[in-house]
């Protein structure tokens, strides 16, 4: 016997919308597509959380900036970050002994990021942003998940996007910070803490090497392996624990993407854009204000 | 709900499940929670290992009793295993392709460890168990969790135990496998899909470097923080998804133990126990209503 | 979202047709709890026609699967479709549910 939907507190309000925007490094890009769906559709975003790359896009849609200009320095950025290596890191990761470490090492040319981010954000804090922005990153003496959520958003954005081994931790307010996504890969939970009933949450496995030949790809593998199990693992937590719905945008992708298929952006962005198409309908059936949101039925259901 | 001793319900999963999880020497704790189960007369039904937890729950399945297993724990685990380097893979950090590094890297030589586990287990296999025994390892390759519920128990739980960088990826059925840690720490879920009613668990936090002043200890100390913050999420999710009750037994170490600290087992056992039997009087209250 | 019901044997097979999500978990609830307190708790949820799920609909879903074991039985999926299947697979339900790849296998799984 089928209940019509009723009235309810909650879809006496517009329900509150959050977009999550989880680590997936390159893959983060097809975030492009999805806000360029959300523009489109003149669906308004409530509250933005990114992690890792992630970051960077969830603090565009928090910043208001504009689609394609963003797909340029999107594209500019990947393809500077890998076009040089830090020699002296690199060394120091193979020679520990010889080349005596200072702490975690970072392959990647620390100068080109510190160019690209400076030149994304500048001064920018989150204060300018339009609606709530939080950005995620992990602790690498606690493992802890630590939210920011003040500041400039450049140290944010760097802090949260230290990708292991390939970039340097940052510090922040005295805590050594790196990798959102060792702690919390798609932060699902910042949304629904802050209260939101639908959250579009888009992120990504890490790609997994089809063949380890060195030391760094082995470490880069292993790390993967448990970073996409934590993934599943809080997104599983997250959808048994909320109390409406979170709507996932998984972009599928028919060829492997590697950290340097930098010329593969506009593919990844298609991709992108075709997942948040394809869950527009349902979408819509969400936000529209006759609609009672989730839940199971209540006691009085008519028993 | 649940009916009283008269309730002829069907029962289609096991009554209790013990899920023995990740933590290297601190595993042994399991003994003490096994001594407390046994004096209790409380029978375990299903066992679930992962990665050091796969030794007692093979010891356990195989119907040793605690004093015997304690002992097997000290001939078997000790700091010669560690002792003698893998050469080659050694090397081939430093000169990949001439030294051909590829996915079965691992540090140390594992000849002793293999020898040793042979000897505590010899040709065991899962269906000669006398409690239904599953050990999980992870997929290299995919990075899916792999469960094992047959063939020699030597495979699976050398394959559990190769934690990345010490021990080199063990092959099994054409698979590529390793620690089970790396995908869940803790395998509740194995024992919730089973229908397992009381879930008993045991795992531990892997530990956190104090200095991070080597590309080593960062790998390690990114490996720990990973496979924690997968540990509170599973739990916390499989909580959630559980239908009835999981009682983690969380023992308390007052020195911090190590990895081959096998002299600190007895102390160890000790505190498994103790840990084990404070929860004891909801564990029987939660029997007399099953 | 629609639900025809056979019964064979110990077994109850659930058949959906459509989407599994917030707005249709109120039907879906109260079409299993009929079964569940109707004592037939070894049920077979019939996945071949589900298009969509969402986390609200595999949370009603996961409601049911506590209750029929609470009762001493079992709820297993069968023949679940590829997009489905990611949801479910990046919902931890592939972990804690048996699943199947068409309902004969499913029901087979039952002890008799």
């Amino acid at each position: 016997m089928l209940e019509a939907p009723r009235e309810t507190s909650v879809s006496s309000r517009a329900p509150k919308l959050g977009v999550v925007i989880g680590s997936g490094s390159i893959k983060c890009a097809s975030a492009i597509g999805l806000l360029r769906v959300l523009e489109r559709e003149r669906i308004p975003v409530d509250l933005l959380v990114g992690c890792s790359a992630g970051g960077i896009y969830a603090s565009a849609l928090a910043l208001g900036w504009d689609l394609d200009a963003l797909e340029r320095k999107s594209c500019e950025t990947w393809e500077g970050l890998f076009a040089r290596l830090d020699y002296r890191s690199v060394l120091q990761g193979l020679l520990p002994g010889l080349f005596r470490s200072r702490g975690p090492v970072g392959l990647l040319d620390e100068r080109r990021l510190k160019a690209a981010l400076e030149s994304l954000y500048g001064e920018t804090a989150f204060a300018d942003a339009r609606v709530p922005l939080y950005i995620v990153a992990t602790d690498l003496n606690t493992g802890d998940s630590v939210i920011l959520s003040e500041g400039r958003l450049q140290d944010a954005v760097r802090a949260s996007i230290a990708i292991p081994v390939l970039l340097r931790p940052v510090a922040i307010n005295g805590r050594l910070l790196f990798d959102g996504g060792a702690s919390d890969p798609l932060p699902v939970s910042v949304a629904i803490r802050e209260g939101c009933d639908i959250i579009l949450a888009m992120g990504f496995e890490n790609p997994l090497h089809e063949r380890v030949g060195s030391l760094m790809s082995l470490v880069s593998q292993t790390t993967c392996i448990t970073i996409n199990n934590l993934l599943k693992s809080t997104y599983s937590f997250y959808s048994a624990a909320h109390h409406a719905e979170i709507v996932p945008i998984i972009p599928t992708f028919d060829r492997h993407i590697g950290l340097r298929d930098s010329s593969l952006h506009p593919y990844i962005i298609e991709r992108g854009e075709e997942a948040a198409a394809k869950q527009l309908p349902f979408l819509r059936r969400l936000l529209d204000p006759g609609v009672r949101l989730a839940g199971p039925p209540d006691p009085s259901d008519g028993n | 709900m649940s009916g009283g001793a008269g309730d002829s319900r069907q029962r289609s999963g096991p009554r209790v499940a013990v899920v023995l999880g990740s933590g290297s020497v601190k595993c042994a704790a399991a003994l003490g929670l096994l001594k407390v189960l046994q004096r209790e007369g409380i029978g375990i039904d299903m066992i679930v290992g992962c990665s050091g937890g796969s030794l007692y729950a093979a010891l356990i399945a195989l119907g040793h009793d605690a004093g015997t297993a304690e002992a097997m724990t000290r001939r078997l685990w000790t700091k010669e295993l560690t002792k003698r380097r893998n050469n080659r893979s050694i090397l081939s950090v430093f000169l990949p392709r001439v030294f051909g590094f590829d996915e079965s890297f691992g540090m140390v030589n594992d000849a002793l460890i293999l020898d040793r586990l042979k000897e505590a287990f010899g040709a065991s296999t899962f269906e000669e168990a006398r409690i239904p025994l599953y050990l999980t390892a992870t997929d290299f390759h995919t990075g899916d969790q792999v469960v094992f519920g047959s063939g020699r128990i030597v495979d699976a739980i050398r394959a559990s135990i190769a934690i990345p960088y010490i021990f080199r990826p063990w092959p099994i059925d054409g698979r590529l496998l390793v620690d089970g840690f790396m995908s869940d720490p803790m395998p509740v879920g194995v024992a919730i899909r089973q229908g397992a009613n009381i879930i008993v668990t045991m795992g531990f936090e892997s530990p956190y470097q104090h200095k991070i002043n080597s590309p080593l200890r960062f790998a390690f100390q990114l490996s720990s923080i990973t496979s924690n913050n997968l540990l509170k999420s599973n739990f916390a999710f499989h909580n959630l998804a559980h239908h009835a009750e999981i009682l983690p037994i969380i023992p308390e170490f007052k020195d911090s133990i190590h990895l081959f600290d096998t002299d600190k087992i007895p102390y160890v056992i000790e505190e498994g126990e103790r840990a084990a039997e404070r929860q004891v009087p909801y564990l029987r209250r939660l029997l007399s209503g099953v | 979202m629609e639900i025809t019901t056979e019964q064979r044997g110990t077994v109850t097979v659930l058949s959906i047709v459509g989407s599994v999500d917030g707005m249709t978990a109120s039907a879906m609830v109260v079409s299993f709890r009929e079964q569940v307190s109707g004592g037939n708790v070894l049920l077979v949820v019939d996945f071949t026609g589900v298009d969509y799920t969402s986390s609200a609909g595999l949370r009603a879903l996961l409601e049911t699967v506590k209750e029929t074991r609470q009762r001493g039985g079992d709820l297993r999926l069968a023949a679940v479709q590829p997009d489905v299947l990611r949801v479910l697979e990046l919902s931890g339900f592939t972990h804690i549910l048996k699943l199947f790849p068409d309902t004969e296998s499913a029901v087979a799984s039952f002890p008799a």
